[in-house]
């Protein structure tokens, strides 16, 4: 008789609400994750500026563009490589050639000035000195681009 | 219902987003037009600001230089021909003087800028102006000169 019982009593835990908090997790971190963070390098120490515009909140910003990573011996820092700035500028004309090419197979036409759509997004680390971010602002503009976005760090 | 195997599965996948997730530092950006240097005394300009009914843009243009200290910090800004302090606070007062009165035609600038000035002097500077343009309720016009070695 109390054997008969002991089988009946079975303890087993509500494991639903362990699963719904799970599940929420998994989808926090799931719309968290952010798939676009490769072109931004993290061996790069942004400088701080406090009214730089967070880039949600602008909607200037067109969604081509074209993002540089500028290390503190002023290297350019692309597709896994480490450029020095000669080969940067190469870099930066290649690309250029790149955005003529598929506007002009998009059937898009440059304005009489030449200057290309895309916004170049400037990543330089704060101990990087002016000279090369200069030099590399100069390549881009003699190769058309004129939007430039300076990054930096709210605070 | 067994759902023990479920909750082994949305476990491990917690477990790979908890290591592979990477907040983002919040970043921002000042967006500027730059246009390649050219003679500022240019006919297309000339034309261009005679159509617009307004001043040259050499007399609409505060000039700016920065000159660096050992280490590539900021070791001198010279606004038009008078040197300002370097802080920020301070430097923020001074360049309100010149965009906020009215009776002066200032709506840009340009930074001539040592070579050897570390980005992050610059962006100070640069966050300095942005402001004070803001202040004066102009839009930050911005452009960059690197000043001569030695200069």
């Amino acid at each position: 008789m109390s054997a008969q019982m002991s089988t009946e009593l079975k303890a087993e835990p509500n494991l639903t609400p362990l699963l719904d908090v799970v599940f929420q997790l998994i989808t926090f971190f799931m719309l968290m994750i952010n798939f676009s963070s490769d072109n931004y390098d993290r061996r790069i120490t942004l400088p701080v500026a406090g009214s730089a515009r967070p880039i949600e909140d602008d909607r200037q910003v067109d969604e081509d563009r074209l993002v540089l990573n500028i290390d503190k011996d002023g290297h350019l820092l692309m597709g896994g490589e480490v450029q020095p700035i000669h080969q940067a500028v190469q870099t930066i004309k290649r690309q250029a050639d790149l955005i003529k090419l598929n506007l002009k197979a998009a059937g898009k036409k440059l304005d009489t000035s030449g200057s290309l759509p895309t916004t170049i997004v400037l990543r330089a680390d704060r101990d990087t000195s002016f000279s090369s971010v200069h030099e590399l602002i100069k390549a881009c503009q003699s190769n058309g681009f004129r939007k430039f976005a300076l990054k930096a760090m709210n605070s | 219902m067994q759902i023990a195997p479920m909750l082994d599965m949305a476990f491990q996948l917690l477990t790979f987003f908890i290591l592979t997730y990477h907040p983002m530092p919040q970043e921002g950006q000042f967006l500027m037009n730059l246009l390649p240097a050219i003679p500022s005394t240019s006919s297309a300009e000339a034309a261009s600001d005679a159509a617009s009914d307004k001043l040259p843009a050499e007399l609409r243009t505060l000039p700016t230089t920065l000159k660096a200290g050992p280490g590539g910090s900021l070791g001198e800004i010279i606004v038009g021909e008078q040197a300002v302090p370097t802080t920020p606070a301070e430097l923020e007062k001074e360049l309100d003087k010149y965009l906020q009165d009215p009776t002066l035609p200032f709506d840009q600038t340009v930074l001539k800028v040592d070579p050897n000035l570390k980005y992050s002097e610059l962006m100070r500077v640069i966050n300095a102006f942005s402001n004070s343009f803001q202040r004066a309720k102009k839009p930050p016009n911005i452009s960059f000169e690197e000043l001569p070695p030695g200069a």
